[in-house]
């Protein structure tokens, strides 16, 4: 008979947390950038730091959204790592996350956002 | 018959890594589904297990190359400006698209969708992938786990779904030659 036992939970919830906030990061920054101005021009990482040439504000927004993923798993897994957390919970919250992301990269929504010519 | 880098690099970005991700979705999805203690005995768990695990690292290291790919590399040329004066906009995928309100909806709605939701699925396939080394062969034990891996796997592949069917039907309508 196969043992049951298995790891604790912590380490999954963490990356699957983390997961759904990189993806809303990446919905808010979408938005943040129809708003234009100072923002759009931040988000141009080819331009500010030379990371892609051509790539535009889609730069900013992709390796802002990827450093909120990895940031959050790393803190997320230490707090969590050895832990049985409520799994359930940390889910839901993690789908709600992701579908906020889904919905806030869908254009139709984000170009609610984008200013209107006069 | 020839293909110039440009086609090339966009037929790795779609054809190569993004098809491959699709294709393996159905493989990788049966196989977490199937990874039940009612369905599978110890030898075939310990046959199968090695299998999914490289399965869902190998998809998720093609979902960031596949992004990596289309953002840093296909993606400058599609949306390069054209110079002032330029007549002939087949070099400029974008502008030729939003020349016309015929072909505009490709590129402000198709190209504007595809080029965000795409980094949905690496984030997305990294947890599937993590959730799945760590566990390995205890997800047979692990049933919320399991289930979590599918909805998150399914949704992965929506992303990628999306991404793949915009970048087909916009490389019709302007191809980055």
């Amino acid at each position: 008979m196969q043992s049951t036992q298995t790891k604790p939970n912590g380490p999954v919830a963490a990356s699957f947390l983390a997961a759904g906030i990189g993806s809303l990061v990446l919905g808010i920054l979408v938005v943040l950038n129809e708003l234009g101005g100072d923002i759009s021009k931040f988000l141009a990482f080819d331009k500010n730091y030379g990371l892609g040439s051509g790539v535009g504000p889609l730069s900013g927004k992709a390796i802002l959204a990827v450093l909120a993923f990895v940031i959050s798993w790393v803190v997320l897994h230490f707090m969590w790592r050895g832990k049985e957390v409520n799994f359930g919970r940390v889910f839901s919250l993690a789908l709600i996350l992701v579908a906020a992301g889904f919905i806030l990269t869908f254009p139709p929504v984000f170009d609610i956002f984008a200013p209107k010519a006069a | 018959m020839q293909l110039s880098d440009r086609e090339l690099w966009a037929l790795i970005h779609g054809m190569g890594l993004g098809a491959l991700f699709l294709l393996a979705f159905g493989g990788g999805i049966a196989g977490v589904w199937s990874l039940r203690e009612k369905y599978v005995t110890t030898e075939g768990l310990a046959e199968r297990t090695p299998r999914l695990l490289v399965g869902t690292t190998v998809m998720a290291i093609v979902a960031w190359l596949t992004v990596i790919v289309g953002t840093w590399i296909v993606y400058p040329w599609y949306r390069a400006a054209a110079p002032a004066g330029t007549t002939d906009l087949t070099k400029f995928p974008k502008a030729l698209l939003v020349s016309s309100p015929d072909t505009a909806g490709w590129h402000n709605f198709g190209m504007e969708w595809k080029e965000h939701v795409a980094f949905l699925a690496p984030l997305l396939a990294t947890a599937v992938a993590f959730a799945t080394l760590y566990y390995g062969a205890q997800l047979v034990h692990r049933g919320e786990i399991r289930r979590a891996i599918l909805v998150f796997f399914t949704l992965a592949f929506a992303a990628a779904g999306v991404a793949g069917l915009f970048g087909a039907l916009i490389t019709k309508a302007a191809p980055v030659a």
